[in-house]
């Protein structure tokens, strides 16, 4: 550790730490584009100029690395005026086309503009345009546009340094440089949509979210993303009950800054909801495709018809699937009730093994080559075992069924989309060889179309609850928003038809039941709902500036009256 | 032909240029050539010569980088980091010819007219630095230049001045002519550097400096084409024979001048360093058709142009043109006369910097082109009254450390130093102007502040 003082006050910084990180430990908020603490350091844009003693020029302040002693001015009137040169600079060549640029309230250039910029514009020239290089797709994802660019190449270095695929690159020279994808080249890897969450400016934005919703009417959640075991951080955003986009949160120990187009892209597939009341067979069982067989009425019903058919049927004959798009919770509340109070030895859950994902991670060192990876397509399959519902094979009660060697009294289905196959009206048709089916479920599906009994549930935005990732991390993720009133989550579902047994009560949360997981369950102990293993940082005001929370404390947006006054300001 | 050096003086740099077939290695090797190296390298074995004895003699002499800087060149040898600190890392030595400074063409004539002079300057700096690559990196559009280079290096090989265990010596030497792509950037070192390790020719960030980490991270030292051509004549005749050149021991050794410009003769002189200007003009035929001096350009476009009467009693060397709060530069000697528009000069020459500018730092970048489109418009009649001042304030923002390179700061030399020195040339074009709310306005604060600055001297 070295003692560096800026602007007077004394703060300890590592000793690799640049000035400009000095400068953000002592909570000065010095404005820059090009940096970012995962690439390496360019000092090109030249906004994080500090005066620092012993150096007669003006600094980039990233570029200089710190001395113990060191005497940074980083809000002297001529650091401050060699910023508000600059941010000129990068303002009479930028369109200003803010009221329909999708990065407008998220964008660093706007938001050092209002902090910092000048009062006025000086130049009367044209602006430079970049034609044929305007709203350009230039990959599966990313569309950019160049008159917006600021020329900070961070993509470029994302592209090189974290990806390792390089596809995009400066072309041609000064003003009229480009960052472009190489000739014959798309922007296109497993993470190309980083690029636009590194963009400070609306130059790179994902075709996606484009025009879906301006940012700031976003409300923001602290999730888990459901695409995959790695379980990465992601923050929710959404508005009016519609999941809008996700956005990397940052965990330094799963997926740092980044997440997969795999996972990011899934979040408006949260949308979408079939069922609003509970569907129970109307009397001309079974039950035909589409429901005809089926009406809808109340939980109390619904929950007494399950109740009653569990009751009569022999415990060695029901099986019940939990599921690893479930929370840890959900499923020992399932094994709980099922295992334990109804008795039955079949309590299991199937989950897909799907392609590979990577996430890049300069911790994951050593065989997994800076990667964390992960190969099973849902985010809870270590949780769910830890919860003890056992994993489906041939041998096991949903093997029998699909082989058509066991027809049990009662099919209990958690989560009616628990495996891609339930896409398959065939794999349904021989799940419905059951002589009851009750699924859970957000959507139709096949299965659904073929159950007796349809318990509407919210789906993850709905909820809150754990997940188990590949690396055995406990991750809690957060309610969105409230479903419409006869949805329940799965957590209430499975308490109320606990509480018809005896064994659950509905008052019940996810917080509680997490209690008595750290009290049972191993990967648990030591953990509280609170604080779970490290999981990630809050979701960030702005995408790109999310590192921004890695070094607390900082001065915020709001905290407007405690920024210097501005040289140069009217 | 009239000679294009002083009358009774002997030309040591360009003394070999003018002879039929001066390229070829033959004639070189005829004229004594190669002597030094051959003495060195037969120097090694009995340890009469070690590396550290040939950077001593380079030191003796005074030798300041004739590139533009004028950094004493074995002071920048000694930065080289020894051995112990440096382990297995080589060091490389780089020769830049990537000359293209407008005004400046004297590292041509020499890479054109007598290029093993360059190649044994390189061997003896190889050996002083323990080289065992060097390289030599040419500007993009001196296609002949390179072809010559190649030739000269091939003979080299042939003749066994290079490769493995040169004259037996047990030395290994490579020598490798790298053609650059036409980047006015790639001529700073690092940039230079950058381009040829195969990247963009951005410029790096300082420190680390090339000495300590320069190709490929490794130790280099990168030297002017006529600066090594000095190397091989202090070895040839010795460091008391080149401090004889010259007018103080600061600014020593036979220097070229590249007069261009409103001159009866323009080309490449060889004169001694701290010439004066005046002698130099009259060696050049003095102004054309007899005009009236205007202002000079004393170091290539990146320098702050001077005044005819502030080059009256102006020494040409590192100093004397530094005294003059200007810079010696590249010693490309732009001579305008009365006829001259300075405002389109400079607008001219600030189009060459919006045009080269690499891009990488945002006040250069867009700085660059900003003062061009201004600066168009002012000599185009389109002037606003703001203009004068807001070039002056745009310019003053660019430089002093704005920039990771000097770019910018050669970017503005000219336009400040012609705005502060011809300020009514440029209030005529306004005042040409169309603008019908034009009124002629007091110079402001800001301009008499940077005027003041530039009196100073912003560059020394």
């Amino acid at each position: 550790m070295a003692k560096v003082t800026v602007d007077g006050n004394v703060v300890e910084v590592p000793n690799d730490a640049n000035a400009l990180e000095a400068c953000r430990a002592a909570g000065v908020d010095v404005p820059h584009f090009c940096y970012h603490p995962r690439f390496t350091i360019v000092g090109q844009c030249r906004m994080c100029m500090v005066e620092i003693d012993g150096m007669p020029k003006v600094q980039a302040s990233c570029t200089v690395p710190i001395r113990d002693g060191m005497v940074i001015r980083a809000t002297s009137e001529k650091a401050l005026a060699a910023r508000n040169a600059t941010m000129e600079f990068l303002l009479i060549n930028h369109p200003l086309d803010c009221p329909i640029c999708d990065q407008a309230g998220e964008c660093q250039l706007q938001d050092n503009a209002v902090a910092g910029g000048l009062p006025v514009s000086r130049t009367s020239e044209p602006r430079r345009l970049t034609p044929g290089y305007d709203r350009t797709e230039i990959g599966p994802h990313v569309i950019a546009d160049m008159t917006r660019c600021i020329h900070c190449t961070r993509c470029i270095r994302f592209c090189s340094e974290i990806a390792g695929t390089g596809e995009l690159s400066l072309i041609e020279r000064g003003g009229h440089a480009i960052v472009w994808t190489h000739e014959g080249r798309i922007l296109d890897n497993e993470w190309s949509a980083c690029t636009a969450d590194v963009c400070p400016v609306g130059a790179l934005t994902t075709k996606e979210f484009r025009f879906r919703k301006r940012v700031w009417w976003l409300d923001k959640t602290s999730s888990i993303c459901p695409g995959c075991e790695i379980g990465c951080n992601v923050s929710l955003e959404h508005r009016d009950q519609v999941v809008h986009r996700f956005l990397p949160r940052v965990n330094p120990e799963v997926n740092d800054f980044w997440l997969c187009d795999h996972g990011r892209f899934l979040a408006e597939s949260l949308n979408g909801r079939d069922f609003l009341k509970p569907l129970v067979p109307n009397g001309t069982l079974p039950s035909a495709p589409g429901g005809a067989g089926r009406r809808e009425t109340n939980w109390g019903e619904a929950l007494g018809l399950v109740h009653e058919k569990l009751k009569a049927a022999q415990a060695g004959s029901i099986v019940a699937l939990g599921s690893a798009n479930l929370s840890t919770e959900e499923n020992w509340l399932l094994a709980e009730l099922f295992g334990k109070t109804v008795g039955s030895p079949n309590v299991e859950f199937e989950a897909d093994q799907g392609p590979l994902r990577r996430i890049p991670n300069r911790k994951a060192v050593g065989a997994d080559g800076g990667f964390v990876k992960g190969t099973v397509a849902a985010p809870n399959a270590k949780g769910a075992e830890a919860a003890g519902v056992r994993k489906a094979d041939g041998a096991s009660a949903l093997g029998k069924i699909l082989a058509g060697s066991l027809v049990p009294d009662v099919l209990y289905v958690s989560d009616a989309a628990f495996s891609a196959r339930t896409a398959d009206p065939a794999f349904a048709a021989k799940l419905r060889k059951a002589k009851f089916l009750v699924v859970h479920a957000r959507v139709e599906n096949p299965l659904t179309d073929v159950a007796d009994v349809v318990l509407p549930v919210s789906g993850m935005t709905g909820k809150d609850g754990s997940f188990v990732n590949v690396q055995g991390r406990v991750q809690r993720f957060d309610a969105a928003f409230v479903p419409p009133p006869i949805v329940r989550t799965d957590l209430e579902v499975l308490l109320h038809l606990g509480r018809l047994f005896g064994s659950f009560e509905t008052r019940w949360t996810a917080a509680h039941v997490f209690g008595k997981l750290a009290a049972a369950v191993p990967a648990y102990q030591g953990l509280t709902w609170e604080e779970p293993a490290v999981t990630g940082l809050p979701p960030s005001s702005s995408p790109a500036a999310a590192y921004d929370v890695l070094r607390p404390p900082r001065t915020s947006v709001d905290d407007t009256d405690k920024l210097p006054a501005l040289a140069g300001k009217a | 032909m009239s000679e294009m050096w002083p009358a009774g003086y002997v030309p040591v740099l360009l003394a070999r240029i003018s002879r039929p077939d001066s390229p070829a290695i033959d004639g070189y090797l005829a004229d004594g050539g190669y002597a030094s190296w051959k003495k060195v390298l037969a120097g090694i074995a009995t340890g009469e010569w070690t590396p550290s004895k040939v950077t001593d003699l380079v030191k003796a002499s005074g030798l300041r980088g004739r590139g533009g800087a004028g950094f004493p060149c074995g002071l920048k040898w000694t930065f080289v980091p020894p051995k112990e600190k440096r382990g297995n890392k080589p060091v490389y030595l780089l020769c830049n010819a990537d000359e293209s400074e407008p005004g400046t063409f004297k590292d041509r004539v020499l890479i054109e007219k007598d290029p093993h002079q360059i190649l044994e300057g390189m061997m003896l700096a190889s050996f002083a630095l323990g080289v065992r690559h060097a390289y030599l990196y040419i500007r993009g559009e001196m296609v002949h230049g390179a072809e010559v280079l190649n030739a000269a290096v091939d003979e080299a090989y042939a003749k066994g001045l290079l490769g493995k265990n040169v004259q037996g010596s047990g030395l290994d030497l490579d020598l490798t002519i790298h053609r650059g792509g036409g980047a006015y950037i790639c001529g700073e070192e690092t940039a230079l550097i950058e381009s040829l390790e195969g990247k963009r020719g951005h410029p790096r960030i300082k420190p680390p400096f090339p000495a300590v980490s320069g190709v490929w991270a490794s130790p280099t030292v990168v030297n002017n084409v006529e600066t090594l051509c000095c190397v091989k004549h202090i070895l040839d005749r010795g460091p008391d024979w080149f401090r004889t050149y010259g007018r103080n021991e600061k600014n020593t050794g036979p220097k070229l001048f590249c007069i261009s410009g409103h001159v009866e003769r323009p080309g490449v002189y060889e004169a001694p360093m701290g010439i004066p200007f005046l002698e130099l003009l009259a060696l050049a035929g003095g102004v054309k058709g007899g005009r009236k001096l205007k202002a000079v350009i004393p170091g290539g476009s990146s320098a702050p142009m001077l005044t005819a009467e502030e080059v009256q009693s102006m020494p040409l060397d590192f100093d004397g043109v530094a005294a003059a709060k200007s810079m010696l530069g590249s010693a490309a000697i732009i001579v305008m006369d009365e006829t001259t528009d300075i405002p389109k000069a400079v607008a001219n020459i600030s189009k060459f910097y919006a045009h080269e500018s690499c891009g990488q730092c945002t006040p250069c970048r867009e700085g660059t082109p900003w003062l061009n489109k201004m600066l168009k418009r002012v000599v185009n009649g389109q002037g606003k009254r703001q203009d004068l001042d807001l070039l002056v304030q745009v310019a003053s923002q660019m430089g002093n450390g704005m920039t990771i390179c000097v770019f910018s700061d050669a970017a503005i030399a000219p336009v400040l130093s012609g705005i502060a020195k011809f300020r009514p040339e440029f209030e005529a074009c306004l005042a040409k102007a169309a603008s019908p709310d034009f009124a002629l306005t007091a110079p402001s604060d800001v301009t008499e502040k940077v005027a003041g600055r530039m009196a100073e001297g912003i560059h020394s």
